[in-house]
């Protein structure tokens, strides 16, 4: 993701992500790149909390990735993680410009199906944005903490970021 | 286990009218083992049917009625009865037409007969 086109996507992803948030009926939403740029969020309350988050899932999105070539499942599909009070679901996606992947965290109100179900239609309302219909090359290392950092700005309220 | 739930789920597809059979993790809302005709999307009706029988049976439960017995849904074009198992959920979908006495008492036979 360019950061000059990096506005008109955030903007275009709030409304899927607010349907999504509201049919899966999850606590919180993240939405990622592979890099750990961010997109898209719903419930988080400080920054530091959503570029973890996003760091943590893009990490483990990369070596899970690792992982299903080195056995040959070629691609995996969820991570589903069910601790005592909450539930982890990662999923990545393929949208025509980049690969994304959707963090969500959800509790006793929702459910993995239901996740799962509402996921697949907010990964098809996604793919079908015209925001992304280029597509992308790869990122460079160096692009890595400068993605990361514009996407932080564009989601993100200053105070936040200056709390940082 | 799994070939009690096979079996369960063979015995309720069996009968006339009935377009799906589901047993389903109550929790999580995902199908354990499920026959189902074409047309019928399993995992959506079970993650489905799941959080309607949660909110059913908080809605009972705060209402003071107690247990839940069979949730069934009237649509236009049939029917989806929700039994509740222990941790799983019986999940049935059926066609307008289909004899319902004898379908909710055999899903309850079933049922109640699950591991």
């Amino acid at each position: 993701m360019i950061r000059g086109d990096l506005g008109q996507l955030v903007d275009a992803l709030r409304e899927p992500i607010r349907i999504f948030v509201r049919d899966a009926r999850v606590r919180l939403a993240l939405l990622i790149n592979g890099s750990g740029q961010v997109l898209a969020q719903h419930g988080f309350s400080g920054a530091y909390d959503v570029a973890s988050v996003a760091s943590l899932a893009a990490a483990t999105h990369a070596s899970s990735r690792a992982l299903a070539d080195m056995t040959g499942a070629r691609r995996w599909v969820y991570l589903h993680h069910t601790g005592r009070h909450r539930q982890l679901f990662l999923a990545p996606f393929a949208t025509p410009a980049q690969e994304l992947i959707l963090v969500a965290i959800f509790d006793e109100d929702s459910s993995l199906g239901l996740v799962r179900l509402y996921f697949n239609e907010f990964e098809g309302r996604v793919a079908t944005l015209p925001e992304l219909g280029t597509v992308r090359t790869g990122t460079s290392a160096e692009d890595f903490e400068r993605e990361l950092e514009a996407g932080l700005r564009h989601i993100l309220p200053p105070e936040w970021l200056e709390e940082g | 286990m799994s070939n009690d739930l096979a079996r369960a789920v063979d015995r309720l597809s069996r009968i006339p009218g009935v377009r799906g059979a589901l047993v389903a993790d109550a929790a999580a809302g995902v199908p354990v083992v499920e026959s189902v005709a074409d047309g019928v999307a399993g995992p959506a009706v079970v993650a489905l049917a799941a959080s309607l029988y949660r909110c059913a049976a908080a809605a009972s439960e705060n209402a003071g009625l107690g247990a839940m017995g069979p949730v069934q849904v009237d649509a236009g074009a049939g029917h989806v009865i929700i039994i509740g198992a222990g941790d799983l959920l019986l999940v049935i979908v059926a066609e307008k037409g289909a004899q319902l006495g004898l379908l909710l008492l055999e899903a309850q036979r079933v049922a109640e007969a699950l591991p």
